[in-house]
């Protein structure tokens, strides 16, 4: 990366830094007055005109959330029902959680083992395998989500967190192949040679030298896996059937088909399903970043 | 990978459903002609391109913008740059939301902030008004991927030499100049081959628009992909939901062609 | 059960599935299930029966009082229920049927619960009925509007709901607006249109717009009182929809639309609630919800709403409301827990407390059907029914001689492709034509025939 310092814009640059700031605030906005929203308590919701900080703070929509609090009202106020959307969060937050680790498990497995096996051997078709895949990337889901879910009815594997890892890694393995073979390409194969010859086993070279060298696109490739799969609306919706196998997506909409609609419970759990992300992210922003770079722009 | 493409080119050429599977029978063309006949097919595919043109464009027009300014500053751009990229690791499902708290007409913010600047004196109905759900749904779309352009313009303006631009203000010219002479044809690459690849994916989105609306009001935000969720659903079509799909998928194969074209020309 | 316990049956429910596949058909081998009917023997399954209601607390009632009959007959099952928001009704049970995992006890919209009957995807429960006794019902109801099919009995009756004009009475004595009870839709409409105009923030009237379940009944409501049908069933269901009575409905509709919220085109249940409850309305049409809201929201609201039968149709004098009558259906595919259901049916209606309990878990939404429920001494101990007993009894007695719903259209016969026409929105995206896309009222209803027409034809072996 090239810096440039020119003294005579020091204006330039701070105006250059607001107007920075003012376009992060731009797109973090509607996650900023989310988490504003779900810190505030009921009454204040619908009270005019609306504040970003809220009056009064309360954790209460986190806590009912955990807690699983009765989404609906009751005049005979003796009986209350137990059984309301709001009460699977925890278990839909470990649903996503579970399909998002292993269908990126499994995807990066096969796409690096794809991806080394085509740059380094020798076998018919291996030139047009990227291509495809990235042909296959491009394939929206929509396409694809009946005939998969016809195949998921004959295997019996509907509303089981399998089809839907299953789903996502038929969705990321494309683009994940796309994204190593080019990082592979890069890796001099003069490396391994060397290494051979002094003796060591294929598999030895491969985890010692290759992996670590082609680690930023594993990263990469992960980070892509892992939200396609946490995001996903489509296959879970079509997929999965009983309100307790639901991923975090979908079960989040039911809350939204109630009686009435409890904004500060929605924003709260709009917060808590991207929360995961954002962690990750900030972590492994760098590579994401650059692994995009990699894989858009260069060939 | 392969195999559910190609069972969805044949349950297009099939009357299917699934509550009752003893009635499927092979329909040949005859799904095909229900779609090229249906009235609302027609209106999802006009809507597919207005929403899909719009959308492009303005994250285009953001994006390059966005990457110029970006460009310059320079403290910090890492982790601006990261931010960047924030919009996309959102969760879809979040973000309606979030959206349709936010333009909710009676206490949502937008409407309030609006009014406060004197923008508008009454609410704006923005995901019950046929126009305004339309251009709701191209904000949201506009917001989760105009970092993506960023991203990639960023990425290749900082790889133009400096010498160029050195060179040019020797010359004299202007930032104006500069912009359209040295910037504008070294972006021209990225800017085609991103472009086209928006393209493809937003002709195509789901999510954005049935999260956001489920296609109404009425059916003035129905896109091709929410024709299709319908057919098959809702009117337990599979056969028309997957030619729908057919169809999306020759236009798909059109657009992958020319980005194929541009992507040889790029590496020779 | 341990919520633990859950993932990890979601983790390996396809074992879990084979699991009850074995023991079901090795039941099924010994020759036990035909023993099983005639006594309420134990039962040694385990598993967790799915139970499928609406938005509501009802729903779980239910499932609890299912569960009490499983304590003592069945302990290995737990009946656990799920609610399906309105929204996306007809999506999600269309899935899960086509997954082959439908629920194992389902209370449904009943034009969807009679549309899955007709497709022979139901138990019938003839059985069942025996067990509660044929001539319980409440006067003006029979068996065969729950769901009777070919001579079957294949839905128990859950509650009847039907939607009525629900009015802000203190706005209307304001105004000098009458009698709700004695208007004519003439009378409706000025009310609506005085209301708009006197009460700045206030709607006249709220109906839903929508491309929903809820203006498909709204709708059918008015058609029905202006005499017209959706399919003839003395006549083979041929469609008869195009005619001047639906034309004149649609017209209506369109007549009241400025004195509506001005987000009326996207309203569905939802929406039409709320805007009583939160008093942007004066009136609207609606089942007994919102005065749980009412009373758990806003006091003021709860005070002065009333609810009455439908205005009248000027020319035929109808009155009609579009009435849920809702029940318990148990699918075939995939059940393993046919017979547990039927016992735990049989079980929690014949219980008057929990039938009581069901009541007053939303009054007056959920109208009992049994006559010894109406006379039990516990049931009008509930506050929302002490405070509005003229409107609940409007509600669960009054209004079943005007009652109609799209799957029985007049209560002139069932009629199997109602549930289809709602999964289109067909009657809702009618209504749209007219008050979005600003389509003549007779071209919609010209369109909405040929959808209908076309429902028909490719459905045409549910009637044979």
């Amino acid at each position: 990366m090239i810096k440039r310092f020119n003294k005579t814009s020091k204006i330039a640059s701070i105006s250059h830094f607001l107007i920075l700031a003012a376009i992060s605030l731009l797109i973090c906005f509607p996650l900023i007055w989310a988490l504003s929203t779900s810190l505030k308590p009921k009454s204040e919701l619908s009270s005019m005109p609306p504040t970003i900080i809220p009056k009064n703070i309360t954790l209460e929509n986190y806590q009912h959330l955990i807690t699983g609090k009765a989404q609906y009202f009751s005049a005979d106020l003796a009986y209350k029902a137990n059984s309301t959307p709001p009460q699977y969060f925890i278990g839909w937050f470990l649903n996503s959680f579970i399909v998002s680790f292993f269908s990126t498990l499994i995807s990066l497995a096969i796409s690096t083992l794809a991806a080394y096996s085509i740059t380094r051997f020798k076998y018919r078709g291996r030139k047009i395998v990227p291509y495809a895949s990235l042909l296959g990337y491009m394939v929206p889901s929509i396409i694809l989500v009946f005939p998969l879910f016809m195949v998921m009815v004959e295997l019996g594997l509907t509303d089981s967190l399998w089809s839907l890892v299953l789903g996502y890694v038929s969705i990321t393995l494309p683009f994940c192949m796309w994204l190593l073979w080019a990082f592979f390409r890069g890796i001099p194969i003069e490396l391994e040679e060397a290494a051979m010859i002094d003796g060591a086993s294929r598999i030895r070279v491969f985890i010692t030298i290759i992996l670590p060298m082609a680690f930023p696109g594993i990263i990469a490739a992960g980070i892509f896996s892992i939200i396609v799969s946490w995001n996903d609306f489509l296959f879970a919706r079509v997929f999965m059937n009983s309100i307790e196998n639901l991923p975090l997506t979908v079960g989040v909409m039911l809350f939204f088909e109630g009686v009435h609609v409890d904004w500060g419970l929605m924003m709260a759990s709009a917060v808590l399903m991207t929360l995961p992300m954002a962690i990750l992210f900030m972590l492994l922003q760098r590579h994401l970043v650059a692994g995009f770079g990699a894989g858009a722009v260069k060939g | 990978m392969l195999y559910p493409v190609a069972e969805a080119v044949r349950m297009s050429f099939y009357y299917i459903n699934p509550l009752m599977p003893d009635g499927n029978r092979f329909a040949g063309l005859e799904n095909f002609g229900f779609i090229f006949q249906d009235r609302l097919f027609w209106t999802s595919f006009y809507n597919a391109i207005y929403w899909t043109f719009f959308s492009v464009l303005l994250q285009t027009i953001f994006g390059v913008g966005l990457g110029l300014i970006l460009h310059r500053t320079l403290r910090g751009i890492s982790f601006f740059r990261g931010l960047l990229l924030f919009p996309y690791i959102v969760p879809t499902v979040v973000i309606a939301l979030c959206w349709q708290w936010m333009l909710n007409p009676e206490i949502g913010i937008v409407n309030h902030s609006l009014k406060e600047i004197g923008v508008i004196s009454e609410n704006v109905y923005w995901l019950s008004t046929p126009g305004m759900a339309m251009w709701s749904t191209i904000m949201l779309n506009v917001w989760k991927y105009t970092p993506f352009v960023t991203i990639c313009v960023l990425a290749r303006l900082q790889s133009i030499p400096l010498e160029l631009f050195d060179a040019a203000k020797i010359d004299g010219a202007g930032a104006i100049r500069r912009f359209f002479d040295i910037t504008l044809p070294q972006l021209a690459e990225v800017l085609a081959v991103v472009i086209v690849f928006r393209t493809i994916w937003t002709f195509n989105k789901f999510e954005e628009i049935y999260l956001l609306t489920r296609g109404g009001p009425g059916t003035s935000t129905f896109n091709l992909a929410i024709y299709s969720f319908e057919q098959s659903i809702a009117n337990l079509k599979m056969g028309v939901g997957a030619a729908t799909g057919v169809v999306m998928m020759f236009i798909l194969f059109i657009g992958s062609l020319i980005y194929l074209n541009l992507f040889k020309f790029e590496e020779d | 059960m341990e919520k633990k316990n859950n993932q990890n049956k979601s983790f390996y429910s396809r074992r879990e599935f084979v699991k009850d596949l074995t023991v079901l058909s090795t039941g099924a081998a010994l020759g036990v299930s035909p023993l099983t009917s005639l006594a309420q023997t134990k039962s040694n399954k385990t598993g967790i029966v799915r139970v499928w209601g609406e938005p509501g607390p009802y729903g779980a009632v239910a499932a609890d009082a299912m569960n009490e009959w499983a304590a003592s007959n069945a302990p290995g099952l737990q009946f656990k229920i799920e609610t399906l928001g309105w929204d996306s009704v007809y999506v999600k049970l269309m899935t899960d049927m086509a997954a082959k995992r439908p629920a194992n006890c389902i209370s449904v919209e009943s034009p969807i619960a009679m549309q899955l009957m007709a497709q022979g995807l139901l138990e019938p429960v003839d059985d069942v009925v025996k067990k509660i006794g044929k001539s319980r019902l409440v006067d003006g109801a029979m068996w065969d509007y729950w769901g009777a099919w070919k001579g079957k009995q294949y839905v128990v009756p859950g509650h009847h709901q039907p939607h009525l004009l629900v009015v802000r009475m203190d706005v209307i004595n304001e105004l000098g607006l009458g009698d709700p009870d004695k208007w004519d839709w003439n009378d409706l409409l000025k009310a609506a249109k005085t209301i708009s105009e006197k009460k700045k923030d206030m709607a006249g009237i709220s109906l839903a717009l929508g491309r929903n379940l809820c203006t498909d009944y709204h709708f059918a409501a008015l058609m029905h009182s202006a005499g017209g049908r959706m399919f003839d069933q003395a006549n083979q269901y041929e469609v008869i929809f195009d005619s001047p009575a639906t034309v004149e409905a649609l017209t209506f509709i369109k007549e009241l639309q400025p004195f509506m919220p001005k987000a009326a085109v996207s309203s569905g249940f939802l929406e039409v609630t709320d805007s009583i409850v939160t008093g942007k309305a004066a009136m609207a049409f609606y089942w007994g919800r919102p005065y749980g809201r009412a009373f758990e929201e806003n006091k003021e609201v709860f005070k002065n709403i009333e609810s009455f039968n439908h205005a009248r149709n000027p020319k035929t004098g109808n009155r009609s409301n579009w009435n849920d009558f809702q029940g318990w259906c148990i699918p075939k595919l995939n059940n393993p827990y046919v017979q547990e259901v039927k016992d735990a049916l049989t079980y929690y209606q014949n219980s008057k407390k929990w039938q009581i309990r069901y009541a007053h878990s939303l009054v007056p939404n959920v109208g009992p059907v049994y006559k010894d429920v109406y006379t039990d001494p516990e049931f009008p101990k509930n506050p929302i029914f002490e405070a509005k007993k003229k409107t609940s009894m409007t509600y669960y007695a009054d209004s079943l001689k005007y009652s109609s719903s799209t799957a029985n259209e007049l209560l002139k016969g069932i009629n199997p492709f109602a549930g289809i026409v709602h999964g289109r929105s067909i009657l809702a995206e009618t209504v749209q034509k007219v008050v979005i896309d600003n389509w003549k009222p007779e071209d919609a209803v010209k369109w909405g025939h040929k959808q209908l027409e076309a429902v028909r034809k490719e459905h045409i072996a549910l009637i044979m």
